[in-house]
């Protein structure tokens, strides 16, 4: 059983999974076959959609830089981030305090 | 040979030199925590593997032991030369670590034009 | 004699032949050059894999370097071994096995990536001695072995950090790995050298004998447990980390990844094969639990704001190690109890060893793939990249196996490792799973980000004329795909002949010392 896995709590057989997966797809594939295929080529109904506004020509130009994306998820996280920034302060002296602290603190651990 | 550290060490001779490693460690602990300037973290980088090798050597030396190869006599138990090998390749590592860091500190300073290790952090965040 | 018997010596051997002889053979032309780094590099993975093969059967193997005969443990009248000796067990030659696969796949792939270089003899030697440091570190069967492997691989990346001399943040990353380091590798020393006063002996195996319960025992175990987590990058102490992954040249990368789990092993090592009896109340296990979260989560959400690439795979690294800490941590937990081990620990141990290897692969691919992307495009930064996928179809395919597998996406082996590991710690505690959960959905999101942003979109002008990287370095990219795939389609296999080996090594301390100490 090259591909068959069994943890004591479950089996996994990536071959079952791929089965059901094509199987799924297919499904998928006939819902998405029932869908309307009478729209009107080159009229308006053809064209991307970008919340209503005019679509640029040059592509490049409404791409979303990576430093943008989740934006939300940082401004929600806002206070984190900063701690988090300033605990990584690029200091090497700050860094070497990281890890003294840290080994003392182990080895209160595991001292007591 | 199988005596413990704390059996020979038990009168206040033999406990003082543990005591200068514990004060060199935490010597080149402080010098590296809190000086600015690169060399003195270089300092104490190599003050503190000193006094490992410190260390080491003094784990070498047993109560009535004899050092190998000097005074040993064909009947008499010698001590093993473990520790003063350890000190030899951990003197080899640190002179390697010494010269490759005050190399980078050469070539920092030629970067970066400063040893303050505040101004040094271009990577951050 | 039989040449097989000889085989752990030649895996050290190997490249440090090859780190010596390469100063000479790199003068005499780019062709001899190219093939005698891969030519080492492949005869170091066959004898890794040779090495793999004999430790299926759960045998032990052992070396002793300078003795009369190879497999004399104990010398006439000694009641320890005085000798040098490797001890290669399941655990070892599991690690020998992924180690010596990165490092042909990092050579590869260099081949390529640092033909625009000069300085090829020091980035041969250099990259030759961190492999054999890498590979000594799994196979040793002593404290201080160990320790010098530790600082040959250590001195080695040191150098190849800062091996693009010419740029302010390789020799920046490489100071503030370095100083950490020194301290941490100090430490290691210490703790080592307080056990040889105690113990008189250096030898694993005869270590975790004689060991009793103590203070300086306890210690000593702090300290190496916390010196090895911060040589594999746990959370307080990993800001090494995503500095010098992004720093050093791709190839290299790869290597380091690796490296960082030989002292992931080391770690492990000590607390199942050295010191059980002191680990296995419960606080060491806590520890790693605790630093394993903390790793995941920290690091993960550090890595989802990151807009230069290899600085945020840096960053998902830690977050990657923090799961193999939090599964070996529960293991640990189980360690000495029969019931539990069957319960749970057997299976986090095993979630973890199959998430070590994955983690070598994938991680060793993502970075690869950064270092295709830069080789191209001439730059780190993911906001200047855009619409690559159509000048690099074969990239974007590895990368995209890789980003799924990392992220945890069945049918991926990442999946099926983690799936083992929420598993047993579920049982431990139901918040872990939950943390390894959402520490894995925040690595599909910023993977997503970086596949977006890196490969899909609109072509950007100044990219028209980029072109797919060279064979060589496909070819490295593709041996770590290869190896992903295959553990994704036969995980069973791997894990009947590799992992649960490696677990029940680990659990058998009693088998590892009796390899070296006879039937005492």
């Amino acid at each position: 059983m090259w591909n068959q896995l069994d943890t004591g709590f479950g089996h996994w057989n990536v071959f079952v999974w791929l089965c059901f997966f094509f199987i799924v797809s297919g499904f998928v594939l006939w819902i998405r076959s029932l869908g309307r295929m009478d729209y009107k080529r080159s009229t308006d109904q053809d064209e991307i959609y970008w919340s209503g506004n005019e679509v640029p020509d040059d592509g490049a130009k409404i791409s979303v830089p990576a430093s943008s994306s989740y934006w939300g998820f940082r401004v929600a996280m806002e206070p984190l981030y900063a701690l988090l920034n300033r605990f990584h302060s690029g200091n090497a002296s700050d860094y070497a305090g990281y890890f003294v602290v840290t080994v003392a603190l182990i080895g209160l651990l595991v001292l007591f | 040979m199988t005596d413990s550290i704390v059996k020979t060490t038990s009168d206040f001779a033999g406990n003082a030199a543990y005591v200068v490693v514990a004060l060199l460690v935490i010597m080149a602990l402080y010098s590296i925590l809190t000086q600015k300037n690169l060399i003195k973290i270089c300092i104490g980088i190599a003050v503190l593997g000193s006094s490992v090798n410190f260390f080491l050597v003094l784990l070498g030396y047993r109560q009535g032991g004899i050092p190998i190869y000097y005074l040993g006599g064909a009947e008499k138990a010698m001590v093993l030369p473990t520790p003063q090998c350890l000190t030899l390749t951990a003197i080899v590592i640190a002179l390697a670590t010494t010269a490759l860091m005050l190399s980078l500190v050469i070539l920092i300073h030629k970067h970066y034009g400063t040893m303050n290790v505040d101004e040094i952090r271009r990577l951050r965040g | 004699m039989n040449w097989h018997d000889h085989l752990p010596a030649f895996l050290v051997m190997i490249p440090l032949l090859g780190a010596f002889l390469t100063p000479f053979v790199a003068s005499w032309g780019k062709l001899v050059r190219n093939v005698f780094f891969v030519l080492f590099m492949a005869l170091t993975l066959v004898v890794g894999i040779s090495l793999c093969t004999a430790t299926f059967d759960g045998r032990v193997l052992v070396y002793v370097m300078g003795g009369e005969s190879f497999s004399l443990t104990l010398p006439s009248g000694m009641s320890y071994p005085i000798r040098i000796l490797f001890e290669i067990d399941g655990f070892g030659s599991l690690l020998i096995l992924c180690i010596s696969i990165a490092a042909f796949a990092g050579a590869l792939f260099s081949i390529n990536y640092m033909d625009r270089f000069s300085g090829w003899k020091r980035f041969m030697s250099l990259y030759f001695l961190m492999t054999a440091g890498a590979l000594g570190m799994s196979a040793t069967g002593d404290l201080f072995n160990f320790f010098v492997f530790v600082e040959i691989s250590s001195i080695a990346s040191f150098g190849l950090i800062a091996f693009w001399r010419d740029k302010p943040e390789s020799l920046e990353a490489s100071f503030k790995y370095m100083l950490i380091s020194q301290v941490a590798a100090m430490l290691l020393l210490l703790a080592i050298g307080s056990l040889y006063g105690k113990y008189n002996a250096l030898n694993m195996g005869a270590l975790a004998s004689m060991l009793r319960a103590g203070t300086l025992e306890r210690i000593s175990l702090a300290l190496i447990v916390s010196v090895l987590a911060f040589k594999c990058g746990a959370f307080p102490m990993h800001t090494w980390m995503p500095d010098a992954y992004a720093e050093t040249p791709s190839g290299v990368t790869c290597l380091l990844v690796t490296v960082s789990q030989a002292s992931f092993y080391g770690l492990i090592r000590v607390c199942y094969s050295i010191f059980p009896a002191l680990t296995q109340g419960g606080t060491v296990g806590w520890i790693l639990i605790v630093l394993g979260c903390m790793s995941m989560f920290f690091g993960v959400l550090m890595a989802v704001v990151q807009h230069e690439i290899k600085r945020l795979m840096g960053y998902h690294s830690i977050s990657q190690v923090g799961y193999m800490l939090l599964a070996l941590g529960v293991g640990l937990l189980a360690l000495g109890n029969r019931n539990d081990i069957a319960a749970y620990g057997l299976t986090a141990m095993k979630g973890g060893l199959f998430h070590v290897m994955n983690y070598s692969f994938y991680k060793g691919l993502l970075f690869l793939c950064a270092g295709a992307l830069y080789y191209a495009t001439g730059t780190r930064d993911l906001d200047k990249m855009g619409g690559l996928a159509r000048n690099m179809p074969w990239t974007a395919g590895m990368f995209v196996i890789a980003a799924a597998a990392i992220s945890g996406l069945p049918p991926f082996n990442g999946f099926v490792s983690k799936w083992m590991i929420y598993e047993s710690s579920f049982v431990v505690h139901p918040l872990l799973p939950a943390l390894a959960m959402i520490t894995s959905v925040l690595t599909l999101a910023s993977f997503v980000k970086v596949f977006q942003a890196a490969f899909l979109g609109p072509a950007k002008e100044k990219f028209v004329a980029v072109r797919e990287v060279p064979y060589g370095m496909l070819a490295g990219m593709a041996i770590l795909t290869v190896m992903t795939l295959l553990l994704t389609l036969f995980p069973g296999w791997f894990m009947g002949n590799l992992f649960e080996n490696a677990a029940r090594a680990l659990l058998d301390h009693q088998g590892y010392i009796r390899a070296v100490m006879g039937g005492i």
